[in-house]
């Protein structure tokens, strides 16, 4: 679908505007996004998204198979979070078909949608930091990255397409010695977080590429539908963690992160706070650790009543990712409907950019924290 | 050796053996066993440096610690197919490069590497002693923005063309902090000529560094966004939108702008040692304590030709450190820092040298 | 006063370049492929591997393909030793082209121990032509140079 076709508008001066591409194919845009720019000059007059590179019709393919069999098709949506779109899909059809997760295996998921989101925030600091032009937090993070991706390599045997829960419960249980390496990366982590920020945080030119750039009110985040830090940064203390809880999360105390001024550089200290408290989610966790099964009592064929349907969110690290499914009475889901929260946050795009310089640009693309696979899906 | 030498002077006479002769062979020494070297190696140092900043090893595959990768590079550039554009100016197209390389190589010939030789025998360690070097430098380094603006003009394309203007709009910002930055040195040593300015640090007992180090960091961060280095490095970033001037160039052309590119930071830092940081003196060179510091025990001139080596490589790992940890300026702040904040810190310490100066 | 000294003396800047010259001396993260390799874990799900001995022909893999990759053929026959029918497997091809290596098929399989199992910890699977390795057929998938047994053992 393209833009409407207008013809470049006379700016000041008798000169014209420019249309540009910010292509599918670019270093910045964290995906096949391609952007279609109005600039005048340096600003930015309007900018219009333009998306479906990626899409692989992933929707249409959950109708296919039945539902066990469609995990790991949910790890390749948001693929750097893998294990929260696996918890959205498998609570759904918990919620569709009545099923009852045993507590062991409902802190083994509260762990492993945990140690994501500090993997999913460290790969979106390192992007986002490499776009405003610091090399060194990417291999830095990177070699936590490295750490948690071997955890999850331990666990369920794959890196990044996780594939590591069911409706019902978890396949496998952790291995032995998984807690105490676990329990290793989660005290040394905090420190290495000081270090991004001691990188970062304080930088007189990232605060003057990330202050005021962006920003976004919270009455203009609320009317679009933003979850996740975006909304925080504005300034609402939404966490589905604490509003809705699901899992372990009612039994484990953390604190919201929320900053009010709706910028770049807010957002940054969202997403940097989010993963110190995530690390203290995952310490009680592993001191919390039920005993029990890990699988709850499923029939052999796992079959949807006729007629039923279910909608489970839970907070990714993107904000709220939702799996709304439809059963009519056979093993495979009738419809299954994902609410992504990067397509949800890439609606605001144009409203945060507008007006702004080009190199800016660049910026918000990065805090908005998109991932092409979900948005295209 | 020196016989050789002598042979020589006797032969073409001596006029011409110290007008001409001399300062050829001594250009040719430079260039290829010095500078072209120097900056070939420069290109491994900073892709290991940036390494080890970033808790990797650099290249490491082509040779012991990867010190082939430069002779791979420069084989690889040479034989890449030279693409010029149809629609580009061909001899402007050609042109850029040069004019980008060739200023800085020239004032490489008036920097002192080394005390003037006090004997007839011993060749001085620099090219020229111009009367009027520090003017020379400054003038020069300012040809190297026809370069650019001819490089993105003659690409034929808006991108490159708009990127040529941005960076020689950011070059010629700094251009002004930078001279005046230098005037201060030039106030204390009451000479322009870099030989001049070296002798009186050394009779003055202290670098320019101490006394002026206000001029001393303008001229650094100057310098830095002289050679379009992080954090100014806005013209050559990809992950902005317009790709910058050298995108249509490919091969030795490239090459070219990326030697130049580097050949630039040699020639900031070597006349940011030589005004400020002693040139080829060692530190405190008149306190008797500290005379083994001279190195007395080694030929006329190497010792000096050691320091001032030492220091230049201070300042080269100085750069590549700034571009492993800084983000990057916006283009608009960027003008900010040279206008509004450099300009007047400049002007500032003109004035304040000059009254210290009358008053003392 | 604090916030202004630091805005002139740029200690802000000169933290950053503390960090990173700090980061000089510390252990390098570099893995010199291929003189060094990451060893994968326990439960690596690598290359698939087939038993066919222990193989049963329920098909329960392939039906369990999330892509329906598995293609097993098999026919009746008569044992003339013991006299009774058994199963025979005619293909049991799989799609390397199209696999996942998500593990279902491992999951489904009935047999104690399992008779296709993914924790081969081969992850190298590159060719230099097009035309090898598409289809991974029976005998290929049996003389697969991985660990012959498939244990729970501890990590570590």
């Amino acid at each position: 679908m393209e833009p409407p076709q207008t013809s470049p508008r006379q700016t000041l001066l008798g000169l014209e505007e420019m249309e540009l591409n910010f292509g599918p194919q670019h270093p910045s845009t964290h995906g096949v996004l391609r952007l279609k720019l109005r600039v005048d000059g340096e600003r930015i007059v309007d900018c219009y998204p333009i998306i479906g590179y990626l899409h692989r019709g992933t929707e249409k393919l959950f109708e296919l198979h039945p539902f066990f069999q469609n995990v790991p098709h949910t790890d390749r949506m948001d693929y750097v979070a893998a294990a929260t779109n696996n918890l959205a899909y498998v609570g759904a059809v918990e919620k569709l078909c009545g099923l009852v997760v045993p507590p062991r295996a409902r802190y083994i998921r509260t762990l492993l949608s945990e140690l994501q989101r500090i993997s999913s925030h460290l790969l979106w600091l390192a992007t986002h930091a490499i776009d405003i032009g610091a090399m060194t937090p990417f291999f830095y993070t990177f070699r936590e990255r490295e750490l948690i991706l071997d955890l999850f390599e331990q666990y369920c045997g794959a890196r990044l397409t996780l594939n590591c829960m069911r409706p019902g419960g978890q396949p496998y249980d952790l291995p032995a010695g998984w807690v105490e390496l676990c329990r290793e990366f989660v005290e040394d982590f905090p420190s290495k977080v000081d270090e991004y920020e001691g990188l970062l945080t304080e930088n007189r030119i990232w605060k003057k590429r990330t202050v005021g750039v962006g920003v976004l009110s919270a009455e203009t985040a609320l009317e679009y539908g933003v979850t996740g830090p975006m909304l925080r940064g504005s300034g609402v203390a939404w966490d589905l963690r604490k509003a809705e809880p699901y899992d372990a999360y009612p039994e484990v105390e953390f604190d919201i992160a929320v900053r009010h001024n709706g910028d770049t550089y807010d957002r940054y200290l969202v997403r940097m706070d989010e993963m110190r408290q995530a690390a203290r989610i995952i310490t009680q966790c592993l001191d919390q650790l039920p005993e029990g099964p890990i699988m709850a009592k499923r029939p052999r064929v796992l079959k949807a009543p006729k007629a039923s349907e279910a909608y489970y969110a839970i907070e990714g690290p993107k904000g709220e990712i939702g799996f709304y499914i439809v059963g009519d009475g056979t093993p495979n889901p009738h419809r299954c409907r994902v609410r992504p929260p990067s397509f949800m946050n890439l609606q605001v795009l144009p409203e945060m950019v507008r007006g702004d310089l080009v190199s800016d640009l660049v910026a918000v693309i990065g805090t908005t924290d998109i991932v092409l696979g979900e948005v295209d899906r | 050796m020196p016989g050789l030498l002598e042979a020589l002077r006797d032969a073409v006479g001596p006029a011409l053996f110290y007008g001409a002769v001399s300062p050829v062979l001594k250009i040719a020494v430079l260039l290829f066993l010095g500078v072209l070297p120097l900056i070939s190696y420069l290109t491994l140092a900073e892709r290991k440096i940036l390494g080890f900043l970033q808790v990797r090893t650099g290249p490491n595959r082509v040779g012991p610690w990867g010190l082939l990768q430069p002779i791979a590079d420069v084989l690889k550039l040479l034989v890449k197919e030279d693409v010029i554009p149809n629609q580009a100016v061909r001899w402007a197209f050609v042109l850029g490069p040069c004019l980008v390389v060739a200023p800085a190589f020239i004032i490489l010939g008036v920097i002192p590497f080394g005390p003037p030789s006090g004997s007839e025998g011993a060749p001085s360690l620099f090219i020229a002693d111009v009367n009027v070097a520090l003017l020379f430098v400054i003038a020069t380094a300012t040809i190297g923005v026809y370069g650019l603006i001819i490089g993105g003009w003659a690409s034929n394309s808006k991108f490159s063309l708009l990127g040529g203007l941005r960076s020689a709009a950011q070059m010629i910002s700094y251009e002004v902090p930078q001279g005046l930055a230098l005037v201060g040195p030039l106030l204390l040593a009451g000479s322009m000529s870099l030989v001049d300015i070296v002798e009186v640090q050394r009779d003055g007992r202290l670098w320019f560094f101490v006394p002026q180090f206000v001029a001393f960091f303008i001229y650094m961060v100057a310098g830095v966004a002289e050679s379009n280095r992080n954090p100014f490095d806005l013209p050559e970033a990809e992950s902005e939108l317009v790709a910058g001037y050298h995108t249509e160039y490919s091969g030795m052309r490239f090459a070219l702008f990326f030697l130049g590119e580097y050949a630039n930071m040699i020639v900031v830092s070597a006349v940011a040692v030589t005004l400020f940081l002693g040139g080829w003196l060692p530190p405190f060179p008149s306190v008797e304590a500290l005379s083994f510091l001279h190195l007395s025990f080694l030929p006329a001139g190497l010792a000096g030709l050691l320091w001032f080596s030492a220091k230049l490589s201070v300042f080269l790992f100085v750069y590549i450190w700034f571009r492993g940890t800084f983000p990057r300026y916006r283009f608009d702040q960027l003008m900010d820092l040279g206008w509004k904040w450099l300009i007047p810190l400049a002007l500032a310490n003109i004035l304040l040298t000059g009254l210290l100066k009358l008053l003392t | 006063m604090k916030k202004f000294l630091d805005r002139i003396m740029l200690l802000d800047l000169f933290a950053g370049l503390g960090i990173t010259f700090k980061a000089i001396f510390k252990k390098k993260v570099t893995v010199q492929y291929p003189e060094e390799r990451k060893e994968p874990a326990h439960r690596f799900r690598g290359m698939f591997r087939l038993d066919e001995e222990r193989c049963i022909k329920c098909t329960l893999c392939a039906r369990d393909c999330p892509i329906d990759i598995i293609y097993i053929d098999w026919h009746q026959e008569l044992n003339p030793e013991t006299n009774k029918k058994e199963k025979v497997l005619d293909r049991f091809d799989i799609d390397v082209q199209r696999c996942m290596f998500c593990g279902l098929c491992e999951e489904a399989c009935p047999t104690e121990p399992k008779s296709i199992w993914l924790t081969s910890k081969t992850y190298e699977l590159a060719t230099y032509e097009r035309w090898q390795n598409l289809y991974v057929d029976m005998d290929e998938l049996q003389d697969w140079q991985v660990r012959p047994e498939y244990t729970d053992e501890e990590i570590a």
